[in-house]
């Protein structure tokens, strides 16, 4: 197979969507965010974000603790070393595809 | 690819959301600005020109900038838009390093020049210049009308060099100077920290308000 097009289908498929990307980008430029900022960030629905972080804690590429600020829940979100490894091979591949 | 680059830098951008960024850099302006002009008002042994008081003047500057910014975050903006914690290199090392590398090769340049009696009135516009080129490079970039602030901050740092002395004398006295540094280079000093802290705050004001306008806390837990 031509290396460039090997590249294309080497693409990380968890990490390619892209809901799950901009998650990715955005918790990898932070030590940590909670639920409500990616809420703003992204645009996404409750509903749609959680279904997204569940699939990438599933990979492992994100953390994720449930905790308490005052008396208010709070769902704090991390991305891990190997989603961190996974981004950067993600965004090489890609770059080296285009 | 360049969507990616953007969104690894909106977590930098959201620190500004809310304006507290600015306040915090035009509070500090204004508290150099006045511990500055206080020392070119005031005779030389005054209280404003005594190190054991500029320690804790600029340690309680910076504790307000730090705990208030911190509280703003705690109380407004985390309820509102949510909690964003930086890497410690974004926080520590970064800043660190880059005050390190522009207040090194400046405080040097800045003790030759006045060890070897150089006339500091014609470069003296260079500090506003470099103050509104890292306000474009850390705010401007990310709201359109803040380029209006950065214009400002720009012609007011130029209009502030092109001031005539029997002006500037108004703002220092000689006699409260070191002989190192002339009336027009305090007087330009004091008037561009001045111009910069009023400008951000009023900036920081402004996105303050808009912020406050536009968003609101959800009315229940978000998840």
């Amino acid at each position: 197979m031509n290396p460039q097009l090997r590249n294309i289908a080497d693409l990380d498929r968890v990490i390619h969507e892209p809901g799950r990307l901009m998650i990715v980008a955005l918790l990898f430029a932070v030590e940590r965010s909670d639920f409500l900022y990616l809420l703003h960030e992204t645009g996404m629905n409750k509903g749609t974000l959680s279904s997204h972080l569940s699939k990438l804690e599933e990979a492992g590429y994100v953390e994720i603790e449930k905790t308490y600020r005052g008396k208010v829940p709070q769902t704090l979100l991390r991305l891990t070393s190997a989603g961190r490894k996974a981004f950067e091979q993600y965004r090489r591949k890609l770059k080296e595809a285009l | 690819m360049d969507s990616v680059g953007n969104l690894l830098d909106r977590p930098r951008q959201y620190y500004n959301i809310d304006g507290v960024g600015e306040l915090g850099l035009g509070f500090m302006g204004l508290a150099v600005a006045l511990l500055q002009w206080l020392q070119a008002t005031t005779p030389k042994d005054a209280i404003w020109h005594q190190m054991y008081l500029f320690i804790p003047y600029w340690s309680c500057m910076c504790l307000v900038i730090h705990y208030g910014s911190k509280a703003i975050k705690k109380h407004v903006t985390y309820p509102r838009t949510g909690f964003v914690e930086y890497s410690k290199w974004e926080t520590r090392w970064r800043p660190a390093i880059v005050g390190a590398v522009v207040a090194i090769p400046v405080t040097a340049g800045l003790a030759i020049a006045l060890r070897s009696h150089w006339n500091l009135s014609a470069p003296r516009s260079f500090l506003g210049l470099l103050l509104a080129a890292s306000y474009i490079y850390g705010f401007a970039r990310t709201v359109r009308w803040k380029w209006a602030v950065a214009a400002i901050l720009t012609i007011g740092s130029i209009a502030i060099a092109l001031l005539p002395t029997d002006v500037l004398s108004a703002v220092a006295r000689d006699a409260s100077l070191p002989r190192e540094i002339s009336v027009s280079v305090a007087a330009t000093l004091i008037l561009t920290f001045f111009l910069y802290g009023v400008t951000c705050s009023m900036s920081g004001g402004i996105s303050f308000w808009l912020y406050l306008r536009h968003t609101q806390a959800p009315s229940q837990e978000v998840e």
